[in-house]
C-alpha cells in the first residue's frame, strides 16, 4: 500500500465514524410531517412549481400507503414514527452559492469531513467528491478535465435549477416513482440534497466520482437523492459512503437512487454503508438499463438498526446486464435484510448476483431476492449465489429468494449455503501462530473477498477495517 | 388476507348430520363444530406475494359451487401387511377410540387455516395405519377414487418404536360425476416414534377440473425417518405442502417431489422442515416439468432453530421448460437460527438441453422421441427414491402417458 493511503489505514476508524459535533443549524423545519413541511422545505430550496408539485403528490401517496409489515421474516418497523423524525435540516452554512474550496467550508464541518478523509480521498483517486452534511450538500468539486468533456457532477438542488430539463425528465419518473413504496413516498416529500451525474454519450471518467454522507443531529432524516443519467456509451463509477454517529432516538435514512444506463454504456455504483446502530435504513435504488448497458451495483452494509434494501435493475433492452455483489455484517441488536432484485424484460439480457452474509452476536441477516424473466426474454441468464457465515446460535440467516420465470429458453439457477467458521481452518491458522480473534478475522476477510477486491482500494481497506472493527465488538 | 366464502349448503345441522350417520364419538363432533366455528375468522393458507403478483390466487376457490358436505363418496381399496392395521377412519374408530383421539389433530391443528378448518369439518372418509412396536411392513397401499363433486379425507398414521412401514396412497376421478368443477381435500398426519421408518407416498391423478388441497406433516421423534414422496399429475389447480418436524434428536426426512403440469395445470407445492433438534438431517429434492401454460409454484424452507446443533439440511430444485408460455416460479428458503449448520438449497429452471438434444438426433432418434427421453431421465432422481415398484410403475406410466 502506498504512503498515501496511509490516513484511511492509521486512522482509528471508530474516532472517524463515531463522533458528534454540537449541532448549529440555520433553519430547521418542524418534527413530523405536514403539507406546510413540504412547502416550507421547497421554499426554502427556491424551487420549481413541478417540484413542489410533484412533492405533494408523493406527500399524498405516502400518507394513502401501508407501512410494510407483512414480509416474511422482515426487520421491526414500529419504532419508526415519521412524526417524530425532523425531515429537514439546512446547516449554516451558505451552500447556495456552491462551495468548491475546501478551505471556505466552516471548521466544524470541514473538520469533519477531514476525519473520515473525504478531502484525501480526493487528492488521491477521484474525479469528483460531494459531501453532504446533514440535508444539505455543503461540498461539491469535479475535476475540470471532465467538466471539459461535459460531465457534470453537482448536488442534486444545484442540477433542478441548472439543468432541469434532465431533471424533470428523469426525477422520480419512469425509474423510482413515489408510488413504488411507502418510503420512497416519503423520500418524494421530503427529499434534499444528494448528487447529480450526468455523463455525454461516449465520454469515459476513468476516476471514480465520490458522494459521502453524513448524519450528524438527533431523531433526524435523511433523504438525499442520487440522479445518475450515463449516455450511451459512456462510462462512470460512482461510489458513496454513509455514517452517523449514535444517539438514543432512532434516525432514519430514505435516500432514492435512480441510474440511468444508456445503450452500451456501463455505470458502477458502489456504495460502503457504516450508519450507527440506531438507524433505520429503508432506501430505494434502481437502475433502467438499455440494450447492451451494464450495471454494478457494489453495497456492503455494515451499520444500522435495521436495513431494508434491495437495489434493483431492469433490464430493458436486449443484450444488457447486471452484477450485483453485496456483503451484509449484522452484529448485536441488528438486522441487516437486503437483496437485490432483476428485472430481465429482454432477450440476451444477462445477470449475476453474489450476495455474502455474516452475522455474529445475535445479529440477523437475510437475503431477500426476485428475479423475474418475463415471457419473451428468451436467451437470458441468471445465476445467483448466496453465501453466509455465522458465528453463534444467538444469531440468524435466512436466504429468501423469489424466481418468476416467464420463458423456457433460459438459464436460471440459484444456490445459497450457510455454515459456521471451520473448527479445522481455525486449528490451522492458530498452529501458524494465530490468536482465535486474528484468525477469524482472517477468515472473515477472505470470506469478503470478491467485494473488497471489486472496490477502489480506500473503500476496500475502509470496508475491511469497519470488519475488524465489528469482530472485535468495539464499534457502535 | 380475507377468509374465504362459507359454502352455502354448510351449517351445524350439516356437521352433526355427517357426525351423525358415521356414529362418531363426542370428541370428534366437538372437533367438528369447533372447526365449523373457526371458519368465519380464519385465513386461507398464506401464498407467496412478490411485487404487484400472488403466485397461487386461492381466493378464486368458489366454495359454493365446489363443495357438496352431505353428498361425499370415494371407493377406496386398503391393502395392509401382516402385523399392520390399516382401518377405515370409522372402523379405527370403534377398535382404537384412543389411539385416534389422541393422534387425532395433534400434528395438524384443525385450526391452522380455512381448508384445515373447511377439511376437519367436513371429512367423511379417510385412514388409520396403525404399526405396533418392532412390526415391519412393507407394502401398504390406499387406492382411493372420488365418486362426488367434493370429497374430504383424513388420514393417521401412527408407528410405535422400531417399527417400519411402506405406504403408497394414491388419488383419481371416477369419470362419471358430472360437475364443472370438483374439490378434494387430504390432510395427512404421521407420528413417527422412536427409531421408526415411514416412506409414505403419494400420487395424485385427479381429472383436471379438480381443485385439490393436501397438507401432511409429520412429527419425527428421536432416531426416526419420515420420508415423503409427492407426486402431482392431475387436477386444475393443487396446492399441496409436505411438512416435517424434526422433533427428536438424530430425527431423519427426505421430502421428493414430482410433478408435470400441461394445459391449463397450476401447482402450487410446498416442502418444509424444521430442525428442533440435535444432529437431525434433510434432504429435499423436487423437479418439475411444465408444458403448454401450465405453472408451477415452488416454496422450499429449511428452518433450523436455536438448539438444533449439527444440523444437516439440503434442498434441490429443478424445474424443466418445455413451453413458452408456461411459468416457473420458485422461493427455496433458508432460516438458520443455528451456526453449527452445514445448509444449502439449489434450484434452476431452463429447458431441455439443446445439446443432448443434438446428440441424440445426430444419433438418428427423432426430434420428439429424443426430447421424451430427456425428460424421462429428468425425473429418473426421483424415481430412484421411490420404495415401491407398484408406485414406480404407477409414476412412470403417468409420465409416459403425458409425453404421448
Amino acid at each position: 500500500m502506498s504512503s498515501e493511503q496511509d490516513h484511511l489505514k492509521d486512522t482509528d476508524t471508530e474516532a472517524r465514524f463515531d463522533f458528534k459535533k454540537e449541532e448549529s443549524s440555520a433553519f430547521e423545519t418542524e418534527k413530523g410531517l405536514t403539507e406546510e413541511t413540504v412547502r416550507v422545505i421547497s421554499e426554502d430550496k427556491g424551487e420549481p412549481e413541478w417540484m413542489l408539485n410533484r412533492r405533494l403528490r408523493a406527500l399524498k401517496q405516502f400518507q394513502e400507503m401501508p407501512m410494510p409489515t407483512d414480509w416474511p421474516g422482515q426487520p421491526d418497523l414500529s419504532e419508526v414514527d415519521v412524526a417524530e423524525i425532523v425531515p429537514y435540516i439546512r446547516p449554516d452554512v451558505d451552500v447556495r452559492a456552491g462551495v468548491d474550496d475546501w478551505t471556505e467550508l466552516p471548521d466544524e464541518i470541514k473538520d469533519t469531513f477531514d476525519k473520515l478523509g473525504i478531502p484525501e480521498a480526493e487528492k488521491n483517486a477521484l474525479s469528483g467528491v460531494g459531501a453532504q452534511y446533514e440535508s444539505e450538500v455543503v461540498y461539491q468539486n469535479m475535476q475540470e478535465r471532465w467538466e471539459e468533456k461535459g460531465v457534470i457532477f453537482c448536488n442534486m438542488d444545484e442540477a433542478v435549477r441548472e439543468h432541469e430539463e434532465i431533471v424533470k425528465e428523469h426525477f422520480m419518473t419512469k425509474c423510482v416513482p413515489p408510488s413504488d413504496n411507502k418510503f420512497a413516498a416519503l423520500h418524494g416529500a421530503v427529499w434534499s440534497g444528494g448528487s447529480f451525474v450526468y455523463v455525454p454519450e461516449d465520454v469515459t471518467v476513468e476516476m471514480p466520482v465520490q458522494a459521502y454522507f453524513r448524519m450528524n443531529s438527533e431523531g433526524m432524516g435523511q433523504f438525499e437523492h442520487t440522479l445518475i443519467v450515463a449516455e450511451e456509451g459512456s462510462e462512470v463509477h460512482y461510489i458513496e459512503g454513509c455514517s452517523a454517529p449514535k444517539y438514543s432516538a432512532f434516525n432514519l435514512h430514505s435516500g432514492g437512487v435512480e441510474v440511468f444506463v444508456g445503450e452500451d454504456a456501463h455505470v458502477q455504483y458502489s456504495t460502503v454503508q457504516n450508519w450507527s446502530k440506531n438507524t433505520y435504513n429503508l432506501n430505494t435504488k434502481r437502475a433502467l438499463v438499455e440494450a447492451g448497458g451494464r450495471m454494478e451495483w457494489i453495497s456492503g452494509s455494515m451499520g444500522s438498526k435495521a436495513t431494508m434494501l434491495y437495489p434493483s435493475s431492469v433490464l430493458k433492452g436486449p443484450g444488457a446486464s447486471d452484477n450485483h455483489i453485496t456483503i451484509a455484517f449484522a452484529g448485536e441488536g441488528q438486522n441487516i435484510d437486503t437483496g437485490a432484485k432483476v428485472y430481465h424484460n429482454a432477450p440476451n439480457t444477462k445477470s449475476t448476483i453474489e450476495s455474502k452474509s455474516i452475522s455474529k452476536d445475535g445479529g440477523r441477516t437475510n437475503y431477500r431476492g426476485l428475479v423475474h424473466i418475463a415471457d419473451g426474454a428468451e436467451n437470458s441468464s441468471t445465476a445467483v449465489e448466496c453465501d453466509a457465515l455465522m458465528f453463534d446460535n444467538e444469531s440468524t440467516s435466512d436466504t429468501m429468494p423469489y424466481m418468476e420465470i416467464n420463458e423456457s429458453k433460459v438459464d436460471v439457477a440459484h444456490e445459497a449455503t450457510v455454515g459456521k467458521i471451520g473448527d479445522e481452518d481455525i486449528f490451522y491458522l492458530q498452529s501458524r501462530g494465530l490468536d482465535d480473534d486474528d484468525a477469524k478475522q482472517m477468515i472473515v476477510s477472505g470470506f469478503i473477498e470478491p467485494i473488497t477486491e471489486e472496490l477502489p482500494i480506500e473503500y476496500a481497506v475502509e470496508l475491511n477495517r469497519l470488519v475488524e472493527l465489528e469482530m472485535e465488538g468495539s464499534l457502535g | 388476507m380475507s377468509s374465504a366464502q362459507l359454502p352455502a349448503n354448510l351449517s351445524e345441522e350439516t356437521v352433526r348430520e355427517i357426525s351423525e350417520r358415521r356414529d362418531e364419538p363426542e370428541w370428534l363432533l366437538e372437533s367438528r363444530l369447533d372447526a365449523l366455528s373457526a371458519l368465519d375468522t380464519l385465513d386461507l393458507p398464506d401464498v407467496i406475494q412478490t411485487p404487484g403478483r400472488r403466485w397461487t390466487n386461492l381466493e378464486a376457490l368458489d366454495f359454493e359451487s365446489l363443495v357438496d358436505p352431505l353428498d361425499q363418496a370415494d371407493e377406496t381399496e386398503r391393502t395392509a401387511d401382516e402385523g399392520v392395521e390399516v382401518l377405515t377412519f370409522t372402523e379405527a374408530l370403534d377398535s382404537h377410540p384412543d389411539l385416534v383421539e389422541s393422534a387425532f389433530g395433534s400434528t395438524i391443528e384443525p385450526r391452522e387455516n380455512y381448508l384445515t378448518a373447511l377439511s376437519a369439518a367436513l371429512f367423511t372418509t379417510g385412514t388409520v395405519v396403525y404399526v405396533p412396536e418392532g412390526v415391519d411392513a412393507e407394502d401398504v397401499t390406499i387406492r382411493a377414487e372420488m365418486n362426488s363433486r367434493s370429497l374430504f379425507s383424513h388420514t393417521l398414521v401412527i408407528t410405535e418404536e422400531s417399527s417400519s412401514v411402506t405406504i403408497l396412497e394414491s388419488i383419481e376421478s371416477d369419470a362419471g360425476v358430472d360437475a364443472d368443477a370438483r374439490y378434494f381435500s387430504n390432510l395427512v398426519e404421521i407420528a413417527a416414534g422412536e427409531n421408526s421408518y415411514v416412506q409414505y407416498g403419494s400420487l395424485q391423478n385427479l381429472d383436471e377440473d379438480t381443485y385439490n388441497y393436501t397438507l401432511k406433516r409429520a412429527d419425527v421423534d428421536t432416531y426416526a425417518t419420515v420420508n415423503w414422496i409427492e407426486g402431482n399429475l392431475g387436477s386444475r389447480l393443487t396446492r399441496s405442502d409436505v411438512e416435517s418436524e424434526l422433533n427428536g434428536d438424530s430425527a431423519e426426512t427426505k421430502i421428493v417431489g414430482a410433478f408435470f403440469g400441461h394445459e391449463e395445470q397450476h401447482f402450487d407445492v410446498n416442502a418444509r422442515v424444521w430442525h428442533q433438534a440435535e444432529n437431525t438431517t434433510a434432504d429435499l429434492v423436487t423437479r418439475g416439468v411444465l408444458d403448454d401454460a401450465a405453472r408451477s409454484v415452488y416454496e422450499g424452507v429449511q428452518d433450523v432453530g436455536r438448539d438444533a446443533w449439527n444440523t444437516s439440511s439440503y434442498q434441490r430444485e429443478n424445474t424443466l421448460m418445455l413451453s413458452d408460455e408456461s411459468e416457473a416460479d420458485a422461493s427455496p428458503k433458508l432460516i438458520i437460527h443455528n451456526h453449527d449448520t452445514e445448509a444449502s438449497h439449489s434450484a434452476t429452471v431452463g429447458q431441455v438441453d439443446q445439446e443432448d438434444l443434438f446428440y441424440m438426433t445426430s444419433r438418428a432418434i427423432q426430434p420428439e422421441k429424443a426430447r421424451n427421453m430427456l425428460v424421462e431421465g429428468f425425473f429418473v432422481p426421483v424415481l430412484d427414491e421411490i420404495e415401491v415398484d407398484e408406485f414406480r410403475e404407477d409414476l412412470e406410466s403417468l409420465i409416459d402417458e403425458r409425453l404421448r
